[in-house]
């Protein structure tokens, strides 16, 4: 677990710093990516969790076998969950992390995932 | 540069992840109210309206409207049962209650739920269709019947021929009680010949004056 900096709660986008590395791993069955990399203020390893969304009529032409979603594309806005206690949080906010949010690119799709 | 909608949107859509089986729960609810009352409303309708023309029809649309009404029972059944599964599902059945199987299983229950949804919204669908058609039939159908000309329709009604002592008296038995028999007499088109046209209309006669009765097809 790399050190923590207790950073006091301020919900802003601080610039990514090119030395860290983010793994974005899309699940098995195509359905959720997980985002799995430090924070950029607070330095604690963040993993944040995108599931596809599956309200609404089933987009398939094909009858059977579970769906998959095609892959994201683009880049997944992550925002910090270290769930350590950070000074100035207003009570009312439902975060749990020091409030920071930046974005993480996707990798495109390699060769041998299932689309 | 710092965009809040960015991270909002994000704390709404990890919200939304949580709540997809809420949402499609609340859903499917309203829909299985929906095609129960339908449904409900459709079969008060026919009740209403369908028996007593489903008599007079010749039986190759008496059987029509009899398997339309079968078929219908039965996808309305299947209807309101797939959507009775789809509002009361159960999660994380036969799964390891760990964090990311139920992960994945609410993903596959929100999904298997709107499948059910899908399916009994088809179902209920042409089973209220087949409703639909079995009243289309039975309204159309004896129309026809009676406009192709057959003179005599087919009534419940026994006609009987009584002999009393004035005479025979043919009509239709409407009552009888311990002391007299209510025949509805057709005047003017009965075929015994010899009744005053007057006789029309509802006659009662005494039992003591009454020698036989026998039923008949008409008069
Ligand atoms: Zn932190
Ligand atoms: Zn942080």
């Amino acid at each position: 677990m790399p050190d923590h900096v207790p950073t006091d709660f301020r919900e802003h986008e601080p610039a990514v710093p090119p030395t860290d590395t983010f793994a974005v791993v899309r699940s098995e069955d195509g359905r959720w990516y997980t985002v799995t990399g430090p924070c950029p203020t607070c330095r604690a390893t963040v993993v944040f969790r995108v599931a596809y969304g599956v309200l609404g009529p089933p987009k398939r032409l094909l009858r059977g076998g579970r769906r998959t979603p095609e892959p994201l594309t683009g880049s997944i806005p992550v925002y910090c969950q270290c769930g350590y206690p950070h000074a100035e949080k207003p009570p009312e906010s439902p975060d749990a992390g020091c409030g920071a949010f930046w974005e993480v690119p996707v990798p495109s799709p390699a060769p041998g995932t299932t689309t | 540069m710092t965009d809040l909608a960015k991270k909002r949107f994000a704390q709404l859509g990890q919200q939304l992840q949580l709540d997809q089986l809420t949402v499609v729960r609340r859903q499917a609810e309203g829909w299985r109210n929906g095609l129960t009352g339908l449904t409900g409303l459709v079969g008060v309708v026919f009740v209403l309206k369908g028996r007593e023309s489903v008599a007079g029809m010749p039986a190759v649309w008496r059987w029509t409207t009899a398997a339309l009404l079968v078929a219908a029972f039965g996808l309305l059944l299947i209807g309101a049962l797939g959507a009775v599964r789809a509002a009361h599902g159960q999660l994380g059945q036969r799964t390891w209650l760990t964090g990311d199987r139920l992960f994945a299983a609410v993903l596959d229950e929100v999904e298997r739920t709107q499948d059910a949804l899908t399916a009994a919204r088809r179902t209920s669908v042409v089973g209220l269709c087949a409703i639909v058609a079995a009243i289309g039939v039975s309204w159309v159908v004896p129309a026809e019947e009676s406009a192709a000309g057959s003179k005599e329709p087919a009534t419940a009604v026994p006609h009987v021929l009584v002999v009393t002592v004035d005479g025979p008296r043919c009509g239709e038995l409407m009552a009888g009680d311990t002391r007299t028999l209510t025949l509805k007499v057709a005047g003017e088109s009965g075929e015994s010949g010899g009744r005053t046209p007057a006789a029309s209309g509802w006659r009662s006669i005494p039992f003591d004056q009454v020698r036989s009765i026998t039923p008949v097809r008409g008069c």
